[in-house]
């Protein structure tokens, strides 16, 4: 089974009722950008978000995948036509979120606008499926087009 | 009949007797009319300056179109709370204006590299190529070695002025590159960027090129910017970014080389703190790498690990150090990061950068002498972003125009040609309840790529100081730097040598 169109947010809102306690229009939300006081400090609010392990919203754009049939992506604050893992040397932003989805996700267009819904974690940690060290993840997420 | 024809001739001759009293018209009073009046009085006034230029300040807004300038023009105005449309930006009140015909060798529309080339250089290259003749193809490095060019700061390091160069992007980026690089092609910033080809030949990169520079001075005074990774080897951690590393191959420090090579008085910086400590009077060179890669956007400077200089304050200390030197200096200051924005499809960033080149100008009219300082505001190539629909005045530039598309949706007064703000094979947004003002909100494009592309309309000169006047009508790209030499008497000055 394949996510990440809007169809699925329904179904995936039922069975995931208990984690996803709130509506979506109730759920707090956060732009990359207000993940960080500085490149160096995330924001409190940010903080907070992580301390609670409250479902929030984070807006922004999926980064061309890795690879196929993967069940994470990379959440930008704007649209990157490269995939930010590809280059060793790639200019790729500092404010990137990772994004671990319980199911394998249908890419959609760089410049796609989605809202990504999931648990936030700060601090740095490696990904164990893939290896991928990062220092904000989104887990347990699904995304939805706007 | 015969008093109604008197009457009317009566009429006519009175409103011709008006029409010669300029200050009887009907519209005589009129603020628009008065403002004009005053523009035309201090036009009047002004005489061109001969005098010989001893210092020249060159302001590249990269990517800086005349749009750009109309659109940051009246955003700097709205951020301050007044009239935009008819708000000025520095530079806008130069004396002297001109146009720029920014096509290259082999391109009608062109890159960084020839373009920079052109205005410190005097001749035209092909694209990709950098301080070398148009002779030379793209990566051909053994056509590099045979047709290097000689650019005015070169000239002016041969006379004993200083020389400097400052960017907010990487200084190995191709803008600032062509006060000092000979290169077959701008993407060489490092060894590890060079063919094996090019190795094999000899050809050097252009970071190296940079460090090692002095055709016939004592090397540049000031270089501030970005771009650190291209000076450090791989197997250095860099200083700001925990875990990220140089990108030489050569095992070369090449700041460290740099110090040692410059002797006493010569430092090398890459945070905020380290630049506010900075001495002018005590500095006799400076190298300042602020980044790992580009510098911060102005929109996002305040959240750099490090901290970071504005474009304005490296402007005045580069100023205050360039200054030290009674045979006077020649200085290039790059607001790189108008093209990028540009090229993300993101407007906003895009004027906040121009914006940041305005206060450097503001800055730098603030530390010279006009009847001394040759001082010159252009763009190296265009963008596509328009300003288009019928938007009302005082409308904020980066909002939606009054009125809709034939499709029933709104658009913005900002867009583009092409690029990311554009869905492959999809209709158009619907924009009524997005916020198109936000910081980071791309404006919607037609042709769908993933990098906005340059533009191939002219770009304006604006220029004050001695010799400015020449700037006038419509001229080629690369007599700026006729006008730079000339002013300067650059070639008096190598012949008295």
């Amino acid at each position: 089974m394949r996510i990440g169109r809007r169809t699925f947010i329904a179904g995936a809102s039922a069975t995931l009722g208990l984690v996803f306690a709130k509506p979506a229009f109730a759920r707090e939300k956060i732009k990359i950008r207000d993940l960080y006081k500085t490149q160096a400090e995330f924001s409190d609010q940010a903080k907070s978000f992580a301390a609670s392990r409250e479902v929030i919203n984070v807006p922004g754009f999926m980064a061309p995948p890795l690879k196929a049939d993967a069940s994470f992506f990379v959440l930008t604050q704007r649209p990157m036509a490269v995939c930010p893992f590809c280059e060793t040397s790639a200019d790729w932003p500092s404010d990137i979120v990772f994004v671990r989805t319980s199911k394998i996700v249908d890419a959609v267009a760089f410049n796609r606008p989605i809202m990504t819904t999931g648990i936030l974690e700060l601090g740095e940690a490696k990904d164990e499926e893939t290896g991928f060290v990062s220092l904000v993840r989104l887990v347990d997420a699904q995304f939805e087009i706007l | 009949m015969k008093r109604l024809l008197v009457a009317s001739a009566l009429a006519g001759a009175m409103c011709a007797n008006v029409a010669y009293a300029a200050d009887q018209l009907p519209q005589a009073n009129d603020s628009y009319f008065l403002a004009a009046q005053q523009t035309l009085q201090q036009k009047l006034m002004e005489q061109d300056n001969t005098n010989r230029a001893k210092n020249i300040i060159l302001f590249v807004g990269d990517g800086m179109s005349i749009p750009t300038v109309t659109a940051a023009r009246i955003f700097e105005g709205q951020k301050r709370g007044v009239d935009g449309e008819s708000n000025s930006l520095v530079f806008g009140q130069f004396p002297n204006v001109a146009l720029s015909k920014t096509y290259t060798h082999d391109a009608q529309i062109a890159d960084s590299a020839p373009t920079a080339s052109a205005m410190v250089t005097g001749v035209k290259l092909n694209n990709g190529t950098i301080g070398v003749s148009k002779d030379v193809a793209r990566r051909d490095c053994e056509a590099q070695k045979a047709n290097p060019l000689i650019s005015i700061a070169a000239q002016a390091e041969e006379k004993g002025m200083s020389t400097g160069w400052i960017s907010t992007a990487r200084l190995t980026h191709a803008t600032p590159a062509a006060n000092y690089v000979h290169t077959a092609d701008r993407n060489w910033e490092s060894d590890s960027d060079l063919t094996e080809e090019a190795k094999a030949g000899g050809c050097k990169d252009i970071a190296l090129q940079m460090i090692e520079w002095k055709e016939g001075g004592d090397g540049f005074e000031v270089a501030m910017g970005g771009g650190r990774r291209m000076f450090m080897d791989k197997t250095m951690e860099d200083p700001e970014d925990k875990g990220k590393m140089g990108q030489r191959s050569d095992g070369r420090d090449l700041p460290k080389e740099w110090v040692k090579a410059a002797g006493a008085g010569a430092e090398y910086i890459w945070n905020q703190e380290q630049f506010d400590k900075l001495d002018p009077a005590k500095t006799k060179k400076v190298l300042g790498l602020f980044d790992r890669s580009h510098m911060e956007y102005e929109a996002d400077r305040a959240k750099d690990a490090a901290g970071e200089p504005s474009l304005a304050e490296m402007t005045e200390k580069a100023i205050d150090i360039l200054g030290n030197n009674d045979k006077g200096f020649f200085l290039m200051v790059e607001a790189g990061r108008i093209d990028h924005a540009h090229h993300d499809g993101n407007a906003a960033r895009a004027l906040e950068d121009t914006v940041a080149l305005n206060d450097a100008v503001k800055a730098a009219m603030g530390k010279v002498n006009l009847n001394d300082t040759l001082i010159i505001v252009t763009a190296d190539h265009a963008h596509t972003m328009t300003i288009s629909g019928y938007a009302s005045r005082g409308n904020p530039i980066l909002g939606l125009s009054e009125e809709k598309g034939d499709d029933g949706k709104p658009y913005t007064t900002l867009g583009y040609m092409n690029g990311p703000g554009a869905l492959k094979d999809e209709v158009r947004a619907d924009l009524t309840n997005v916020d198109t003002t936000d910081i980071d909100y791309l404006q919607q494009a037609l042709v769908p790529m993933s990098s906005e592309t340059h533009a191939g309309d002219d770009v304006a000169i604006f220029a004050a100081g001695p010799w400015s006047h020449l700037f006038k009508g419509v001229v080629e790209q690369n007599f700026i730097y006729h006008v730079m030499a000339h002013a300067s008497k650059i070639q008096d000055r190598m012949a008295s040598k």
